[in-house]
């Protein structure tokens, strides 16, 4: 008995050392990421080394510096003062409440055909920090197309991954998660999963489009430029404030629905929402936020 | 069988693909892309060959709101019927526009999106590392 329990305990640490190890490049990724924003907002007196297009003046009062990883949640607003006092005038009466509850009421009273409903395929709403997620058999699954594959099995027609209903219901659940206290917490338990991951990590960073931007050209280096009057968001802290209400859009919209716009202003034929190429590239995003609060819905410009 | 036949589909595929990749590389765009030297029908053959591989990628070139593929299209229609302007008719936010181009400077502008994304690709392959903070982008 003794020795079956030994045995079955160095096979169950071996199986944890395995799992461990496949999310060892993501990890060391991680950490370098948030090593690099930390430093680069740490303070002033560096500001030039990061910033060299940037004018003293601007640097001295419109960033604010000495961030902590968590404060990347906010994107831009995490440094850009201006903007700050400006999104937080906007949140005293957020623009996204009612569609928190009428995504609410989608998952709890949306009836499909075969008498299931959403409850059946997530239990629990407080699930946005856990997208997207390597399934196998599928590839990694969105949030988004997650709610699509609940949907398609049961009969439903599948909705439209970048607005209306989709970003409804990922607005009640990201609200319920940043309720329940719930981080990001993105997994890699396979060597799949972390094939996807790196296949999405190398699209973030190759340069595209007839512009020849990587994601990264814009978000990693980038990030704290200005284009025009806007501040460029970091990739740290990106996907945990899913969905935003876009004052551009003027209304509510998924990450795909970003992605999608990232994509075409790099000047190419954006990706299809929902296919192999975004899913991945959210997975790898999603990734670089573990740990952080989910933070969502939330206000951009 | 029908995962055998999108098995050899896909190998296929890679293969057209990863020919075109290697024969792009040793391309001078402003060579075989400059109007003025080759003529506009030559240009268009040149962006006919390379941008199926582009889509087939997902790297395919838009711009304006225009695919490459839009662009292509509408050269052919013009070239054929040798019209000194070119209109395009494509899709933005589900509505149907319009916007003339003049030809010779589209047909460049097709032929060197066709080929420059691929090329990207190769370069990317090398260069993608440098970017990362961590690997090849130090901080």
């Amino acid at each position: 008995m003794k020795k079956k329990i030994i045995a079955s305990m160095i096979i169950g640490s071996f199986a944890l050392l395995s799992a461990g190890s496949f999310n060892a490049e993501a990890e060391k990724d991680r950490k370098a990421l948030t090593e690099y924003f930390v430093k680069k907002f740490a303070d002033r007196k560096n500001a030039s080394q990061y910033f060299p297009y940037t004018p003293k003046e601007e640097l001295d009062k419109n960033f604010k510096w000495g961030l902590k990883p968590e404060e990347f949640r906010l994107g831009s607003y995490a440094f850009n003062k201006g903007g700050r006092a400006q999104y937080e005038e906007i949140i005293e009466m957020p623009p996204y409440e009612d569609a928190i509850d009428e995504g609410k009421e989608l998952y709890e009273k949306t009836k499909f055909k075969n008498g299931k409903s959403f409850k059946d395929c997530f239990p629990k709403p407080e699930i946005a920090g856990d997208y997207p997620k390597y399934v196998k058999g599928k590839g990694v699954e969105t949030l988004t197309t997650a709610i699509n594959s609940c949907l398609k099995e049961n009969g439903e027609k599948p909705w439209k991954m970048t607005k209306g209903k989709m970003a409804k219901l990922e607005a009640y659940f990201a609200a319920a998660s940043r309720e329940a206290g719930k981080k990001v917490n993105i997994v890699i338990d396979s060597k799949e999963a972390a094939d996807a991951y790196a296949r999405g990590k190398k699209e973030y960073y190759s340069q595209r489009g007839y512009l020849k931007l990587s994601c990264a050209s814009c978000h990693v280096q980038g990030a704290g430029q200005r284009v025009r009057n806007e501040y460029m968001s970091p990739l740290l802290g990106q996907t945990t404030h899913f969905p935003v209400y876009r004052l551009k859009w003027e209304g509510l919209g998924t990450l795909e629905r970003r992605l999608k716009g990232c994509n075409k202003d790099q000047g190419e034929n954006p990706h299809k929402p929902g296919s192999k190429w975004m899913n991945e590239l959210a997975y790898f995003m999603a990734y670089m936020s573990n740990g952080l609060p989910v933070d969502g819905p939330d206000v951009r410009k | 069988m029908k995962k055998l036949i999108i098995t050899a589909t896909a190998l296929s595929f890679a293969f057209v693909s990863a020919n075109a990749l290697q024969e792009v590389a040793k391309i001078d765009v402003k060579d075989v892309c400059k109007v003025e030297k080759v003529g506009a029908p030559k240009a268009l053959e040149v962006a006919k060959k390379y941008n199926p591989e582009a889509i087939k990628l997902g790297v395919e070139f838009k711009r304006l709101g225009i695919k490459n593929r839009e662009y292509i299209k509408a050269l052919e229609e013009a070239i054929k019927a040798k019209k000194k302007e070119t209109v395009v008719k494509y899709k933005s936010k589900g509505k149907e526009k319009t916007k003339k181009f003049d030809t010779n400077f589209l047909a460049e502008r097709a032929c060197k999106f066709a080929v420059r994304a691929l090329q990207q690709v190769n370069e990317a392959e090398k260069t993608w590392r440098l970017a990362v903070p961590g690997d090849g982008f130090k901080y």
